[in-house]
C-alpha cells in the first residue's frame, strides 16, 4: 500500500486503518494478468460482478447540502457551534487526583481562560460536566443530580480511569464501575491520572464533536 | 504580549495574507523562523524572543486541524521535551534506525469509520429479570 502523503483523516484514513483495497482495482487487475499470458488457465477467476459505488465521505452522516435551505442551516449551525464552542463553562466534578490535574489545565501554563473556558461552582449555569475522579456509589445519586440540573445543550467529560470504567478500584464494594453507568458521557480521557494535557485534548475532541452538530439541520429534516 | 506596537511590527515582518491566515488559525500574530516541515505539510516555526512557552507553533496543513497530525518527534520538539527539533537532530538524521517505531503516523480516528469500538468478549455477570406469571 502507499504510504500516506497527507493525514486527510476523512477520506484517506478509512482504507489505510482497515487495509481494504477497492475490489473493482483488484478485479481489474487480474483480469488484465490473466488474459494477456497465453499460460493462462482454463478454469482462471471470472470477473466479480461491480460492486455498488459507495459514497466517499467517512461517514454517512457527512452528506452534503443539496438545496437552498439546506445550505442556509448548514451555515446557521456553524455558527451556532462557533457560539457554543467558544464559551464551555464546565462544572468540576473533581472527586480525586484528577481532580489536580483539572486545576492545572486553568493555571497558566495550560491557561484554559483563552479558550472561554471558565469553571463555574453551579450547575445551573454550566453546560459541560468534568468528572474526574472516583464515582463512588455514595456520590452517584449527587453526581446524577448536578447534571439533571443542567440547561440544555450539555456535555460530559469523563475524566481518569476511575470515572471511565472504575479503575484502579474497579473491584471495590463501593464504587460505580464507571461513570457511563449513570450518565451518559462525551468524551472518555484514559490515565491515571490524565495529563492537563490530555484533558485540554479532550475538550478539543468535545469541540469537533460540537462542530458537528446538527441542531438546525435535525430540526428541519423532522 | 500582544501590543500594537508587537502587532504592527509582525505584519510588517510577514505580510497581511499571513497576518490574515494566522488570524484565523493562531488567533494571534507571530514571525518567526520555519524550523521545518514535516511529511504531512505541517509547518513547524520558532522565535526566542517570545514569551516562554510561546515560542514554538506549528501551522497546520489542514483546515479541520487536530492536536494528532503532529508526529510524534516533532511532537516532543513542539511540547519542548527535547531542545532540537528532529530534522536537526544527529540521533533521529544520522541513524534512523527505529525498527519499533510504527511506519505510517496515524491521526486520531474518532468519529471516522476507523474510530476505536470496544466490546466485551466476557458473558454478563448480570442477567436481567424476566418476570413468569405462574398459571393459576
Amino acid at each position: 500500500m502507499r504510504p500516506p502523503t497527507s493525514i486527510n483523516h476523512i477520506k484517506h484514513a478509512v482504507p489505510i486503518a482497515t487495509g481494504k483495497i477497492p475490489l473493482q482495482l483488484v478485479s481489474a487487475g487480474f483480469n488484465r494478468a490473466y488474459s494477456s499470458g497465453s499460460e493462462r488457465p482454463s478454469t482462471a477467476r471470472r470477473p466479480l460482478p461491480p460492486r455498488p459505488v459507495r459514497p466517499t465521505t467517512a461517514l454517512s452522516t457527512e452528506r452534503a447540502p443539496s438545496s437552498v435551505v439546506e445550505y442556509a442551516l448548514t451555515t446557521l449551525d456553524a455558527l451556532i457551534n462557533w457560539g457554543r464552542q467558544g464559551s464551555l463553562w464546565p462544572l468540576t466534578f473533581g472527586l480525586a487526583c484528577c481532580g489536580i490535574e483539572m486545576m492545572h489545565a486553568s493555571m497558566p501554563r495550560y491557561d484554559q481562560d483563552r479558550m472561554g473556558i471558565i469553571f463555574r461552582a453551579s450547575p445551573r449555569q454550566s453546560d459541560v460536566m468534568i468528572v474526574a475522579g472516583t464515582v463512588t456509589n455514595k456520590m452517584a445519586p449527587a453526581v446524577r443530580l448536578c447534571y439533571d440540573q443542567m440547561p440544555d445543550p450539555k456535555w460530559v467529560i469523563s475524566m481518569g480511569s476511575c470515572a471511565n470504567g472504575g479503575g484502579y478500584y474497579h473491584y471495590s464494594y463501593s464504587v460505580v464501575r464507571g461513570v457511563d453507568r449513570i450518565i451518559p458521557v462525551d468524551v472518555f480521557v484514559p490515565g491515571c491520572p490524565p495529563t492537563a494535557e490530555a484533558l485540554l485534548y479532550a475538550i478539543f475532541q468535545l469541540q469537533r464533536k460540537m462542530r458537528r452538530t446538527k441542531v438546525t439541520r435535525m430540526w428541519y429534516r423532522k | 504580549m500582544s501590543t500594537i506596537a508587537r502587532t504592527l511590527g509582525n505584519i510588517r515582518k510577514i505580510g497581511l495574507k499571513e497576518y490574515w491566515h494566522q488570524l484565523n488559525y493562531i488567533g494571534d500574530t507571530k514571525a518567526g523562523v520555519l524550523v521545518g516541515t514535516d511529511r504531512f505539510g505541517n509547518k513547524f516555526y520558532e522565535n526566542r524572543e517570545e514569551l516562554p512557552l510561546r515560542t514554538r507553533w506549528v501551522d497546520y496543513a489542514k483546515h479541520d486541524y487536530d492536536a494528532g497530525h503532529i508526529e510524534p518527534l516533532w511532537h516532543a520538539w513542539i511540547s519542548y521535551m527535547v531542545e532540537t527539533p528532529p530534522n536537526q537532530d544527529p540521533i533521529v538524521t544520522a541513524a534512523p534506525n527505529r525498527p519499533w517505531a510504527p511506519k505510517n503516523h496515524t491521526p486520531n480516528l474518532t468519529f471516522t469509520r476507523g474510530a476505536y469500538k470496544p466490546y466485551s468478549t466476557t458473558k454478563p455477570k448480570v442477567q436481567s429479570w424476566e418476570p413468569i406469571a405462574a398459571p393459576r
